[in-house]
């Protein structure tokens, strides 16, 4: 978010005011990065949430069983996209029967075929047969997968490979927290904005209405929501996690708003003639950024542990979608299989852990009143 | 004094209207009804002929239009009915009353312990502050406070039984007693306790990993301030400096803490209730989502707020006793 974050002043392309504006405002970025850096704990949650990013976008290559690349009747494919949208398979293996096992059909349709296969020959939605992969042994089913050299981190009743789910799980976990976020954080940032900046009846509303929602307790408000969508989706499990989170945020975001309105720099941007809109966000928002990417990060936590908990509860994404949460669902009802909860359980752990430690670091490195209590 | 009350409750009654119209109209709008939703499911041969439906729906006043609805509910509220239970055919305040004793139980219990020991706990962390005992302590809660509830609810379950299954450290895995109601008192009691010790230890550690960071976090405000650094100069011990007169100056933000958490110790934790399958009005309200049960959802839609509502109240009244600064009129 850091460098975004940085260049969102940078676009104030106003001669004057702005070009030193920018400069005081790059400064307090590095500044504040170069606080972050300082923190190791902050650091390594950081270098946490890199490698899932990594693990999320290249899921499908790490374990899967359809072919990253591969050359098939002279022409080059990637199938392993079906596993982000199944209309991406290509239409040809459809035709040609391929039914899904792609090693033994790729040799026999077309001997001149080569392929790249995942690191990882396993399916995050159906067990692996027995020589699908040359060599390699059914899945064992119905408790008896235990970790083993095939499935590191064992298989569920179907069998189907643990691992395989949490890599591809972790694509829905990291989707859930930056999109929600994203959904919670223009609310509340709007709402916010909007009531702090013109006071008077706007925030009189803003404010109500943040308040009738923060009383609503919220898990009733999700599962209320979660039970009216007719058929849920991760999609749809985002947006009520977006529509039910953003109240905190609005709250901050209107005390930054109510503080900086009145200061010398919005009244310089008045003054040469800058409309509201732009006044909000091109002088004060990059300003009340830092204290609002705060509860963001912190948000992004949570979002991710309600969304496992609604898959845990049974409440949240239907079974085809690969989400941590339901690998523990799973394990409720087998708990002698124990790596069905200690391996995902970990894994939420982890993640939420990283998000709270880089808010935390965020807060520490940019909060003024924080850095002067160090010294 | 007597303004401000009447501000407080008359917003507080429209926040009340608001909150369960949007759950009242959220309800009756998920798709099923609760005449249908149960026995329709499990088996389609004992679906109910259409004709038996109306009747049934015309009964329990379901054939009306939901604004229709709400505002029966809201009149039978203010008359003091909140309505009988259409899958438990039981009035939906014998239910809450048969649920509460369980949840207070529970979160009474873990509330009593998060208070016991985070302030000790608070209080060391900022006596010792910067220390590495203090910087392990605080990190452990740290991640303590990062781990789901859920995910240790698991973990527990497995630990004490699954691995120590016929060892005396077994405990049950859910439920709230195994034995008959006709048993002897004693061992009754002895029984509830050993079903709620998971549950309340998941309760308990999520909310001192969070109040204890919380106090020490006031407590390093407050011991920079000039009046310690006074009652120092003065010749006070460490101790009497730190319980004395750092912590009596962070009662104001505890205060609110403990107003917040009136909703929780009443609502009880869906989740927990949930994996320990406890009697309880968490599970009263997740179980009554699933059932469609309408008068069950409002009357702890109302319950809860209420909790909610009068902890923010509670919290600003305390606020002022502890803090004669502050007064309500400002």
């Amino acid at each position: 978010m850091t460098p975004a974050a940085a260049n969102a002043p940078s676009q104030a392309r106003s001669p004057g005011l702005a070009s030193v504006a920018r400069q005081r405002s790059v400064g307090f970025w590095a500044e504040a990065w170069r606080r972050f850096s300082c923190r190791p704990l902050a650091m390594s949650a950081l270098v946490l949430v890199t490698f899932l990013f990594a693990v999320a976008v290249f899921a499908p290559a790490i374990a899967g069983t359809k072919p990253v690349v591969c050359r098939y009747k002279g022409r080059l494919y990637a199938p392993c996209l079906a596993y982000f949208d199944r209309r991406l398979e290509p239409a040809i293996f459809t035709h040609d029967r391929f039914r899904g096992a792609y090693p033994r059909n790729l040799q026999e349709k077309d001997p001149a075929s080569w392929a790249v296969w995942p690191l990882l020959f396993q399916d995050p939605y159906r067990a692996v047969r027995e020589n699908e992969w040359p060599g390699q042994p059914a899945n064992p089913t119905r408790g008896e997968g235990s970790p083993n050299r095939w499935n590191l981190f064992g298989t569920d009743q179907y069998g189907v490979d643990v691992l395989a789910k949490m890599i591809h799980g972790t694509t829905t976990a990291l989707l859930v927290g930056l999109v929600s976020m994203g959904i919670a954080g223009s609310i509340g940032i709007i709402v916010g904005a909007l009531g702090g900046y013109f006071g008077g009846w706007v925030d009189m509303l803003a404010s109500r209405v943040t308040e009738v929602v923060m009383c609503i307790p919220t898990l009733v408000l999700i599962l209320a929501l979660m039970a009216i969508v007719e058929k849920p989706t991760i999609w749809k499990t985002m947006a009520i996690l977006g529509i039910t989170g953003w109240t905190g945020i609005a709250r901050l975001t209107r005390a930054e708003f109510l503080r900086l309105r009145n200061s010398e720099f919005v009244l310089a941007a008045r003054a040469t003639g800058a409309g509201p809109l732009r006044i909000m966000i091109r002088h004060i928002l990059p300003n009340a950024l830092a204290p609002v990417l705060v509860p963001i990060s912190f948000g992004i936590a949570s979002a991710i542990l309600t969304e496992s908990s609604l898959s845990f509860l049974g409440f949240g994404t239907p079974p085809p979608s690969a989400s941590w949460g339901a690998v523990l669902n799973d394990a409720r009802s087998n708990l002698h299989s124990w790596w069905l909860v200690v391996f995902p359980g970990m894994a939420i752990f982890l993640t939420v852990l990283a998000y709270n430690l880089v808010g935390e670091g965020l807060q520490a490195a940019t909060d003024p009143r924080l850095r002067e209590a160090r010294k | 004094m007597a303004g401000y009350l009447v501000q407080r409750t008359v917003f507080g009654l429209l926040t009340l209207l608001v909150i369960t119209a949007v759950v009242y109209g959220l309800a009756r709008n998920m798709p099923g009804t609760p005449l249908t939703s149960q026995l329709g499911e499990s088996d389609p041969s004992r679906k109910q002929n259409p004709a038996d439906l109306e009747r049934m729906k015309k009964a329990y006043g379901l054939d009306k239009p939901w604004p229709e609805g709400y505002r029966l509910w809201l009149g039978n509220v203010i008359r003091g009915d909140l309505g009988r239970s259409i899958s438990r055919k039981q009035p939906v305040v014998t239910l809450i009353g048969e649920r509460i004793g369980p949840t207070l139980l529970v979160s009474g219990t873990a509330f009593t312990l998060v208070w016991f020991l985070a302030v000790p706990l608070g209080l060391y962390a900022a006596a010792r502050s910067g220390s590495p005992d203090e910087r392990l302590t605080s990190l452990l809660l740290y991640v303590l406070y990062s781990f789901p509830t859920f995910v240790a609810a698991l973990f527990l379950q497995i630990t004490f039984a699954v691995w120590l299954k016929g060892t005396p450290w077994e405990l049950p895995l859910f439920g709230m007693t195994d034995l008959p109601t006709d048993a002897p008192w004693a061992s009754r009691v002895l029984d509830i306790a050993r079903h709620a010790i998971l549950p309340v230890v998941c309760q308990t550690y999520v909310a001192l990993a969070y109040d204890s960071r919380f106090i020490k976090a006031t407590m390093e405000e407050a011991i920079r301030q000039d009046y310690v650094r006074t009652a120092r100069a003065k010749g006070a011990g460490p101790w009497r400096v730190l319980v004395l007169h750092a912590f009596r100056n962070t009662l104001i933000p505890l205060v609110t803490l403990l107003g917040l958490s009136l909703p929780g110790l009443i609502g009880g934790s869906v989740i927990i209730e949930q994996v320990f399958s406890w009697p309880g009005m968490g599970r009263l309200f997740f179980e009554s989502i699933r059932e469609r049960d309408y008068p069950t959802i409002m009357g702890l839609t109302l319950t809860f707020s209420l909790a909610t509502l009068l902890g923010q109240f509670l919290a600003d009244i305390l606020y002022c006793m502890v803090d004669p600064r502050v007064s309500v009129e400002s």
